[in-house]
């Protein structure tokens, strides 16, 4: 999905009193196509891209709103909503609210976050509720208040010449009953029992979210500390298992065992690693592959050398929550083990050499697809960064269980992606790597590379469950990578036509859909209607006469409508 | 609620807002109005209480009343139909819904 670059460029081009012929002509373009580009009906990168920031000398980051695409993709997902649905066709271009007055499509983004997070709550309760009278009233006080909310948004979004002074008294009463929701449902929490309180949320996840897009995935306080783990641990040899557990038995009198008999925690969990903190005893299961043992091994020196390296981060301000800032805690652990594993200068300079090649790269440390492909996202130290990857991970029931956002990428938050990506494509040929170009509509396109793994199992009696890991670039970048060989990047056919997933997908034309569009422009409504037309029928949910699908509709660059 | 308040007058209605049960009756003897918008939940007397008491007074008994049930909330529909609603809207609603309701409830004909 792409930025409304355009706007950027006529507003600083304005700004500096430059005529678009004029720019044109400096960027060595016609002004005809500099007028396509400012319109967003062209892309532009590359060269033409680095001409047009130095003419109107800006950044490319600011140029390209890098920071904002987070944001873009909230907006859409916020436009995308059946509550707006009507609002739809005028919301077309309103993207463009991100470059022309970004603090109120921060503050929309926000309020449908605050608006689906009420939504789930009340949703997910009522049905808990319908039968229990004690609840109920508090049920109503939810509903009271999202009423209120909407209502309240209607009106300040219908409602043309509203009155300044009545425009913020239904601002102020949005807010008040956001707050007062937030209440009623912390409430409304603390009666259940405690696993439906730790069940992951919409809100600390995406907390944890927050954070991991502001650091750009790249903790530089984190991988100063690693270089001086690493330099401890490399005393009692090159960094791998029999060092990182002689350095543990030295510093913390860790011991270090395997058995192959199974291990259930306290609520009966099973695990294939844990560290009994009370016995100073790291056990793993006979079963577990060498890659595992030493990245645990060196997450577990983490925690215990540089603990409060790790508290320092989760400090930051997007961690609201001690859920939010427990997971965190568990990610930083893993992303600090990762920088001692694969030294950031060293894994950068091997990656570059041998093209990003993981399997490569795996045999170089002795790691898995999943650690590999986890570190290299994860190089974007400003000045010295690789190319820029996002992460997915996927179990067997298509849903996303980790996810590292790629700026410009729209990756649905949690729930399922597209089916047509090479993510579930992989599960049809485990352990082998399936590539793909995939097509958004907005004519953004990426490469796509996955590879389902299992675990190895620790008995007959153990099921093998495969999880799916796919690390996906801009088809742009896809040449310095090795996954490009063979692949004509500039063949239309060639490329998946995909979206980011069924609910928040515009195409029309998809025959894998499995489920209705709540996007602006909607999807097939084919799927609900009965093959017989009847009289009494009421019209379809998403009306066909509005099934015309020209460029403008739903995204800008046209081929993919 | 005042976003329902002021959407209603907007419409071009005069609107008179109670905020419990026991004014919503008052309010209905005193105003005569031509249409009653009640919540299911109201504090001092539930929004069933009134509905029962409006249609129990011959001088209402045909009163138009329309009904805000709670989504997921079937047995309020159940419950408000047998007592003699004349229509209903789930919350979260849509402005548009609740003005269209009234104005189908009112026999006034919907504009464009």
């Amino acid at each position: 999905m792409r930025a409304p670059i355009g706007i950027r460029i006529s507003s600083r081009r304005k700004a500096l009193g430059i005529s678009q012929a004029e720019l044109a002509r400096r960027a060595g373009i016609s002004p005809s196509y500099l007028n396509l580009i400012e319109r967003n009906r062209r892309d532009v990168g590359g060269r033409l891209l680095r001409r047009l920031a130095d003419e109107l000398t800006m950044d490319i980051a600011t140029l390209t709103g890098e920071s904002e695409h987070r944001l873009i993709a909230d907006l859409d997902e916020a436009f995308a909503d059946p509550v707006l649905s009507e609002l739809s066709a005028e919301l077309a271009g309103a993207r463009d609210l991100v470059a022309v007055n970004p603090a109120a499509a921060a503050a929309i983004a926000r309020l449908h976050r605050a608006y689906l997070g009420a939504v789930a709550s009340a949703d997910d309760y009522a049905n808990r509720l319908r039968s229990d009278p004690l609840f109920s009233q508090l049920l109503h006080r939810i509903l009271s208040g999202i009423t209120a909310m909407r209502s309240g948004a209607e009106i300040l979004e219908d409602v043309p010449d509203l009155e300044e002074s009545d425009r913020r008294h239904f601002l102020a009463s949005i807010t008040r009953e956001a707050r007062g929701l937030g209440e009623v449902a912390r409430n409304l929490i603390g009666e259940f029992d405690r696993q439906a309180q730790d069940r992951r949320s919409l809100s600390p996840v995406r907390e944890l979210d927050d954070l991991i897009f502001e650091k750009d995935n790249y903790f530089s306080d984190l991988e100063a500390v690693a270089a001086t783990l690493r330099a401890e641990i490399e005393t009692a040899g090159p960094v791998g298992e029999p060092a990182l557990a002689a350095a543990l038995a030295r510093r913390f009198g860790v011991r270090v065992e395997r058995t192959p008999e199974p291990w259930s925690d306290p609520e009966g969990f099973p695990g294939q690693y844990r560290f009994d903190a009370a016995a100073r005893v790291m056990w793993f299961q006979t079963s577990t592959i060498a890659a595992t043992r030493q990245f645990q091994l060196a997450r577990l020196y983490a925690e215990l050398a540089a603990r409060d390296a790790i508290e320092a981060e989760i400090r930051s301000p997007p961690l609201t929550s001690d859920t939010a800032r427990r997971l965190a805690f568990l990610a930083l652990s893993s992303y600090l083990a990762g920088a001692v594993v694969f030294p950031y200068d060293r894994f950068l300079a091997d990656a570059e050499r041998l093209r990003y090649d993981v399997e490569a790269l795996r045999q170089l440390y002795t790691a898995s697809f999943e650690q590999v492909a986890h570190r290299l996202v994860t190089l974007r130290r400003p000045g010295a960064s690789g190319v820029p990857f996002g992460f997915l991970r996927a179990d067997p029931a298509g849903r996303l269980t980790k996810h590292f956002p790629l700026p410009g990428l729209l990756l649905p938050g949690s729930g399922h992606a597209c089916p047509r990506w090479a993510l579930y494509d992989a599960f049809r040929s485990p352990g082998a790597l399936v590539r793909q170009v995939a097509g958004f509509s907005d004519g953004s396109r990426y490469l796509f590379v996955a590879k389902a793994t299992a675990r190895r199992p620790a008995s007959y009696a153990d099921r093998t469950i495969h999880i799916s890991v796919m690390l996906a670039c801009d088809a742009l970048h896809a040449d310095r990578t090795v996954y490009a060989a063979g692949l004509d990047l500039n063949n239309l056919e060639a490329t998946t036509p995909v979206g980011p997933a069924c609910r928040l997908c515009t195409r029309r034309d998809c025959a894998d859909r499995q489920e209705e569009s709540m996007a602006p422009g909607g999807g097939a409504a084919a799927i609900r209607v009965p093959m017989v037309p009847r009289d009494f029928d009421q019209e379809p949910a998403f009306g066909l006469d509005a099934a015309v699908a020209d460029g403008e509709t739903g995204g800008k660059g046209g081929h993919w409508q | 609620m005042e976003s329902l308040d002021f959407i209603l007058r907007r419409a071009g209605w005069s609107i008179v807002a109670v905020t419990d049960g026991e004014a919503a009756l008052e309010a209905v003897r005193r105003h005569e109005p031509r249409l009653v918008v009640l919540d299911v939940m109201l504090p001092r007397l539930s929004g069933f209480e009134v509905l029962k008491q409006i249609r129990a007074d011959s001088l209402t008994s045909n009163l138009p009343v329309l009904i805000l049930t709670a989504k997921g909330q079937q047995q309020d529909r159940r419950v408000a139909e047998e007592l003699g609603a004349d229509r209903f809207v789930t919350k979260p609603y849509a402005n548009a819904d609740v003005v269209e309701a009234v104005r189908s409830l009112l026999g006034e004909k919907l504009t464009g």
